[in-house]
């Protein structure tokens, strides 16, 4: 300690530990650098793949190499006019926002309640919502599946089904948006109560226009929902091409039978899908950020 | 412009606790200004609450004048309350902060317009009424939350510790403006706070709580002259009353007490009542407020000697912290105007100094109950 | 084991407190499954109590009652419209009407009731057997519709849960009655249906908000959960689907599958998915953990300028959807696909694959697992750089200034205070994210199937089983096949596996206060 101390205050020593720092700063600087350009080539790597592939016009199997040896648009030519892609798409699109908008209003009431409001049984409500989280939510899927067959819900109607199974339970995931309320003053609700306002007017008046950021997250998060679903979907959908979602869809064009003749037109597919999907989702990006940082710290 | 009155109420967080709130009592006359104070978690704040209907009442009723408010929402309450965190709605601007409980009532926009710029321009903030309360300092933002109570003909005006959250300067500031506020708004007056000074300066009369219990209700006055028990003779007044454990000793019909080894003399109003109440040779609780404490030149039987550990110099007064000969701290005050230059500068840590207590100014409690010998 | 206090603590070395607090950890094993064990008891106690009181509460409410009291034990809403509260009373009283309705029509509770034959061990769930049998007349096999078991089950069950609700509202308007003579006894006014629906808005504001989503939890999470559970005790399956074939009550028949260990039984596949399912859920967890950290302290440094890029770059890989990315990079690493190609011709490829005549990576049971955990820290670092991010933000500057002056280095800092801190604040995250990861249906099935095939087990609960299958994969592949789907096996799995996630959940909740106790962070 003292020779640290002896070290820190002779000036010589001093100037030339700075200038080591320095050094070191910018070697480990490039280190860093280094890094990152490798984990960019590796996380962009198959979205460049993608796209590549989606313009080859030569062979619609997998190859060995991945610049195309003649560019076209011939597989999204096919995609849209021999297969039934367009259908899948607007369903998923339509399920999406559907899906969106019922679970804002499912996951934010259900939040805010558990959130602002004191009620007899909220503890009981919580904890049983966390016991039955535990159960996987697919085994609801087999009696589900049972009664929308029943009610025509299933195969051509599965994206409306699909819907209601999206929405229905979604009250369970109030974690993340109850972990924003949470961070907004009692003292508010309170205060807008002495002023004159009833339990409604505090929700819509007060809580609602500070809680923006959560609204889009939600949003987000329920628009999303229906894009990346496979497994729920497929068992609603049941191999019907009318009904089906964009994932269910194109998963059959990469089985053992079909690899070779569709693969480059899932590689098409996918840069449909993925093209707005992750415009929106960039465009958003500060909502999410706020959404998943707030979500794990609150747990 | 309304009476309150709290009977017999009751606040019980979990069945089988302590309750938060024990049997409060409390009559509050029209247009008084009521202070209730105490230490953190004395059950003031939930007292307030349960006035402003934020908190359910466990046990007895609340009246505002002479209707029972227990089961009444806080918006039928006709109160208005100022929050410590002012509790502003950050995506209102001043303005529509000020009036958001009139747009509740659908008051038509001129009155509205009205009531809010007087309110702003007595507060001082009619420069900032169009600003979100994000842009506004400290004491601004204290300064809306008391207009935004202000612009309501409510009943009853509730304060809920307003100033703990602004720094020392500003609070006596706005203390000030309270005390001139009060003149203005015409109506009855419910201030939380755990300061005694505010306590002190801003009530008619003082509620002094503990542990859930009114421990003494009376005028600032009555609370600093007359404590009821030690606590609340402890807790009013800084810095804190010296307390020492001695023998009260009766002899040819004089007082004395025998703090430290000294012998001291109890005479004027406290010897009378003492004779009155026919106390006789006894241990007590003996206190001295450090501004009563006296210096004296010589050491005499009625002085306690001892020693000087810090000296701090306020300007006005000095704050002694002394050593009494048992080893025991103690206390003293002493107004600069009677030193001289050289005086205070002798008087560093290990200087001897001689101490006497007025007779006329001691408090005798009860050592088992704490409980005010004379009043 | 003696407890020291906290001086005593303090005057330990650094071994001797790990040693202390190891054994410490030790012992109080017994403590816990003490304690969840008194927990279980009181909670059943609770239980017990809450329904001897449910009915004695209703008694003291009988004797006391006055006439008016007394009749709304027979007539719903009675009560209520005896003290003018018309609305609850009239809603009562439909309630009443339409429940006796309901049982007592034909094909209506009792009916449905009748036909379940509950938990007769061996008896079919639905009494008429549907079949075809030929008709001379067309000449053809004409099918006679007979009972659905699905339907009558769950018809049942749906009457059982009326019944419920019926007692609990004849208990709720009689107490509600009750309330109403005290508080007319008092001389208070009784709340009105205008009333009512005003504290709708306001005091009871959490009843408007809840009702619909608490309607769609109870309807399509609880509902069918109770259903599910009760399958395990049927044979439902793809052979008797209630409809061709009635299935019918079978006890704890199925559960004896859990102790058959040999090929093809339930208890060995549920053993050794298991096993692999808890591994994949550790190093998916902790790896994306650790680097995605890692990644955000890096990005993080001082003096690295495009921030906002690197990390733009890495999101990318959510805001694709997920099929699309994982089933191309699947292809990617297939024996066609261009980076799989590129191994062999670089002689990259593991020579011992080559030996047993594998050449892709995905054919084989330990490539195949590390292949799934290095794609699956492509898929998850983004989201705990992000959240590591956030958090690192939220780290105090004056801890770091303080320490320097301390003087820590940047690498002690690192373990002194950065790492405890994330430890600390993500502990929640860390179960939920292994939770996750345990049902992580998408990385596994849209990257391998759960391929390769398990030779070993071959086919257990109806399905083929693959070496990369988790839990929740094999609940999902037991499901499908019009010929060999087991829903009953289907239920056993799901039980289990919410018996693993609430043991695992109840274990983490238990200790991580306990040893945040001992932590010297803050």
């Amino acid at each position: 300690m003292a020779k640290k101390i002896a070290n820190e205050n002779a000036n010589p020593a001093r100037t030339k530990r700075s200038m080591g720092v320095k050094v070191g700063r910018r070697i480990s600087n490039t280190f860093v650098y280094i890094v990152l350009i490798l984990m960019t080539v590796i996380w962009l790597f198959p979205f460049f793949g993608i796209v590549l592939e989606s313009f080859r016009v030569e062979t619609p199997q997998q190859v060995s190499y991945l610049w195309p040896k003649e560019f076209g648009w011939d597989n999204y030519y096919k995609l849209f006019n021999e297969t039934d892609f367009m259908r899948w798409f607007i369903n998923t699109g339509f399920m999406g926002i559907c899906t969106a908008f019922l679970q804002v209003f499912f996951i934010l009431s259900v939040s805010y309640t558990l959130s602002r409001m004191r009620f007899k049984g909220r503890k009981f409500l919580m904890n049983f919502m966390l016991i039955l989280g535990m159960f996987p939510g697919f085994l609801t899927m087999i009696l589900i599946y049972k009664v929308f067959a029943e009610a025509g819900l299933t195969m051509e109607m599965a994206p409306v089904g699909l819907i209601i199974v999206y929405c229905a339970s979604s009250g369970m995931g109030y974690y993340v948006s109850k972990g924003f309320f949470d961070t907004i003053p009692k003292s508010l609700d309170e205060a807008a109560r002495v002023d004159g306002a009833t339990r409604f007017q505090v929700f819509y008046k007060v809580i609602m226009p500070m809680a923006k950021p959560i609204v889009i997250y939600t949003i987000l998060m329920g628009f999303m929902a229906p894009w990346g679903d496979f497994m729920t979907a497929s068992y609603i959908i049941h191999e019907n091409s009318e009904g089906m979602n964009v994932a269910v869809g194109m998963y059959e064009w990469l089985s053992k039978t079909n690899l070779n003749t569709h693969y480059t037109m899932f590689c098409a597919g996918g840069v449909v899908v993925a093209v707005p999907v992750t415009a929106l989702f960039l465009m958003l990006q500060k909502y999410y950020v706020e959404g998943v940082t707030g979500g794990a710290v609150k747990g | 412009m309304a009476t309150v009155k709290f009977t017999n109420v009751q606040k019980i967080y979990e069945k089988g606790q302590t309750p938060a709130v024990a049997d409060f009592n409390l009559e509050i006359a029209d247009k008084e200004f009521i202070v209730l104070v105490g230490p953190s978690g004395c059950g003031k704040s939930t007292t307030l609450r349960m006035l402003a209907g934020l908190e359910d009442i466990s046990g007895g009723t609340i009246e505002i004048d002479g209707e029972v408010v227990n089961d009444l929402q806080p918006r039928d309450r006709n109160i208005a309350m100022v929050f410590q965190n002012y509790a502003l709605y950050p995506h209102l601007t001043v303005f529509e902060n000020m009036a958001f409980s009139l747009r509740l009532k659908k008051m038509p926009q001129d009155e509205v317009y009205k009531r809010v710029t007087e309110a702003a321009e007595v507060l001082g903030i009619t420069e900032y009424l169009t600003r979100k309360p994000r842009a506004l300092s400290g004491g601004q933002r204290q300064r809306v939350a008391i207009g935004r109570a202000m612009v309501r003909d409510s009943k009853v005006f509730l304060m809920d510790e307003p100033l703990s959250n602004l720094d020392a300067k500003l609070r006596n500031q706005m203390r000030a403006e309270i005390i001139l506020l009060r003149e203005k708004i015409d109506s009855t007056f419910v201030y939380v706070t755990h300061d005694q000074t505010e306590a002190m300066t801003l009530g008619d009369r003082i509620v002094i709580m503990k542990d859930g219990f009114i421990q003494q209700v009376g005028t600032p006055d009555e609370v600093f002259d007359r404590p009821a028990n030690l606590f609340v003779a402890e807790f009013i007044g800084a810095p804190k009353m010296n307390i020492v454990r001695t023998q009260l000793i009766q002899e040819n019909g004089k007082y004395y007490v025998t703090p430290y080894g000294a012998k001291m003399e109890v005479d004027g109003e406290n010897g009378r009542l003492l004779k009155e109440k026919g106390v006789t040779s006894r241990e007590v609780i003996l206190g001295v407020r450090p501004e009563h404490i006296a210096l004296v030149a010589e050491s005499a039987e009625n002085t306690i000697d001892s020693t000087i550990l810090v000296n701090e110099m306020m300007g006005s007064e000095l704050h002694l912290h002394v050593r009494t000969p048992d080893g025991e701290k103690l206390i003293a005050r002493t107004p600069t105007v009677n030193l001289t230059h050289e005086e205070r500068n002798k008087m560093h840590t290990g200087y001897p100094i001689h101490l006497t207590f007025p007779g006329k100014v001691m408090y005798f409690f009860d050592p088992e109950t704490e409980k005010n010998l004379l009043y | 084991m003696q407890k020291l206090s906290d001086l005593q603590y303090l005057k330990l070395t650094k071994l001797q407190r790990l040693w202390y607090n190891l054994t410490l950890f030790f012992f109080s094993i017994p403590g816990w499954f003490l304690k969840l064990g008194r927990s279980i008891l009181g909670f059943f106690k609770k239980v017990g109590s809450g329904f001897i009181n449910f009915f004695v509460d209703i008694g003291t409410t009988f004797s006391k009652g006055n006439w008016a009291v007394k009749l709304s034990f027979f007539i719903f809403g009675f009560g209520n419209l005896y003290y003018g509260q018309i609305m609850r009373g009239l809603f009562f009283l439909l309630f009443e009407l339409v429940f006796i309705a309901y049982m007592l029509v034909p094909s209506g509770g009792i009916y449905w009731l009748q036909k379940g034959q509950w938990f007769q061990k061996g008896a079919t769930i639905g009494t008429v057997q549907g079949g075809s049998s030929y008709d001379p007349i067309f000449d053809t096999e004409v099918w006679h519709a007979g009972d659905d078991s699905v339907k009558v089950m769950l018809y049942g069950l749906l009457t059982i849960l009326f019944i419920i609700a019926f007692i609990y509202t004849w208990r709720l308007q009689v107490k509600q009655c009750g309330i109403c003579m005290d508080i007319t006894a008092q001389g208070k006014k009784i709340k009105s249906g205008k009333d009512d629906l005003r504290s709708l808005v306001d005091d009871q504001f959490h009843k408007t908000l809840l009702s619909l989503p608490i309607f769609g939890i109870l309807a399509f999470t609880v509902l069918p959960i109770i259903f599910m559970v009760l399958v395990a005790f049927t044979s439902y399956d793809a052979a008797h689907d209630g409809y061709s074939n009635l299935f019918s009550w079978v006890g704890l028949d199925n559960f004896n599958a859990l102790f058959d260990f040999g090929s093809g039984g339930l208890g060995l596949a549920f053993g050794e998915i298991l096993s692999w399912t808890l591994m994949w859920s550790f190093f998916a967890t902790f790896t994306n953990y650790f680097l995605g950290m890692f990644v955000a302290i890096l990005i993080n440094k001082k003096g690295i300028k495009f921030k906002k890029f690197w990390r733009t770059v890495l999101v990318m890989t959510i805001a694709i959807p997920q099929f699309v990315s994982l089933l191309y990079v699947s292809k990617l690493f297939d024996d066609s696909g261009i980076i799989g190609k590129l191994l062999l011709e670089l002689g990259w490829f593991p020579q011992a694959l080559l030996d047993m005549n594998i050449n892709s990576l995905w054919d084989h049971e330990t490539s195949a697992r590390i292949l799934l955990i290095v794609i699956n820290i492509w898929i998850g670092i983004p989201y705990i750089m992000l959240m590591a991010t956030g958090i690192l933000m939220n780290i105090p500057s004056d801890l770091y200034e303080s320490s320097r002056v301390d003087g820590a280095n940047a690498f002690q800092q690192y373990t002194r205070i950065t790492l405890p801190y994330m430890l600390f604040v993500t502990g929640p995250y860390l179960l939920t994210s292994f939770v996750g990861n345990l049902n992580n249906f998408n990385v596994i099935y849209l990257l391998t199937s759960g391929n390769p095939l398990n030779t070993e087990i071959g086919t257990a609960g109806g399905a083929s089983i693959g070496s990369t299958d988790l839990l929740i994969t094999w609940l999902f592949k037991m499901t499908l096949g019009s010929t060999d789907a087991q829903y009953y096996s289907a239920s056993i799995i799901g039980i289990l596996i919410f018996v693993v996630v609430a043991v695992l959940s109840l274990i983490v909740y238990n200790v991580i206060p306990s040893t945040k106790n001992e932590e010297d962070f803050k």
